[in-house]
């Protein structure tokens, strides 16, 4: 396991309802959820880095949309 | 890197020999990986050649490259393990946390671990075209159980999934217990599998669902 260090993290009300959600959802501790979501940001980052777009996909409805990554 | 001692067998006579499955590789440590191997490589496809064994009898990873591989273990989701035996490589697998969910209705949408690539080395391929049986066994299936592992260390409850080449496809279905669950056209068109949480608690305790 590597080293891990410890930091506090404010949020507000609405962030932190919609952490406790996901955390509920996902069945995972929140900071596995936020774990989660940096590993996830973090790869969406690089491949957007070189040039690749992030697209949505409704097979059902055939409909495909770009989402747009800041 | 972490290092834990486990034991693998020699295929022909079936003894235990003491081996290493390492945590944490990094990228340079599969440019050693392949370099270990390509020249095995290069051996195998000579002899399947002069064989003139079919070609729907090959290994089917014997066009991987684990060099072309290793920028993807400086992202925080990849991760890489190997075995070592005799001071040498003889199985590798990277696998991925974040980008890949559960399909399997009781726990669909919830993260699981995606094993992403996984081969023994070359010297350890069971090729009975060409009269090789592999010098080590075991590999794989301690590969697979480190994934298994992961998933519980990551909280995930011991959810694998992954896409198998066909000739793996047994492996994962009898020999790890996992799920079939269609051919995947964004995916070659490979099957797709995945060890359930009830599969997963199984294999972790008997190493076997079979």
């Amino acid at each position: 396991m590597a080293n891990k260090r410890t930091m506090t993290l404010n949020l507000t009300d609405a962030e932190m309802d919609a952490l406790e959600k996901l955390s509920e959802r996902k069945d995972l501790s929140k900071t596995a959820v936020l774990r989660q979501a940096l590993r996830l940001y973090q790869a969406v980052d690089a491949r957007i880095e070189r040039g690749e777009k992030l697209f949505f996909e409704d097979e059902a409805k055939k409909e495909k949309a770009e989402v747009m990554v800041l | 890197m972490s290092s834990f001692p486990i034991q693998i067998q020699l295929r022909e006579s079936r003894t235990d020999v003491d081996a290493s499955l390492l945590d944490g590789m990094a990228p340079q440590d599969l440019l050693v990986v392949e370099s270990e191997w390509s020249a095995e490589r290069s051996l195998v496809v000579q002899e399947l050649l002069r064989n003139g064994v079919d070609r729907a009898k090959w290994p089917q990873s014997v066009h991987w490259n684990w060099a072309k591989k290793a920028p993807m273990l400086g992202m925080l989701e990849s991760s890489g393990f190997g075995l070592v035996c005799e001071n040498r490589w003889q199985g590798v697998m990277m696998t991925k946390t974040a980008s890949a969910f559960a399909r399997l209705a009781a726990d669909k949408g919830k993260p699981l671990v995606y094993l992403d690539f996984l081969e023994v080395a070359p010297w350890n391929w069971a090729i009975p075209e060409l009269g090789r049986s592999g010098r080590f066994r075991l590999i794989g299936s301690t590969l697979f159980w480190r994934a298994v592992q992961q998933s519980n260390e990551e909280g995930f409850h011991g959810r694998v999934g992954l896409h198998a080449l066909p000739q793996a496809e047994s492996f994962y279905e009898q020999g790890c217990g996992m799920t079939a669950l269609g051919r995947d056209a964004a995916k070659q068109n490979l099957l797709y599998f995945e060890l359930s949480r009830q599969s997963a608690e199984r294999y972790l305790q008997t190493g076997d669902n079979t």
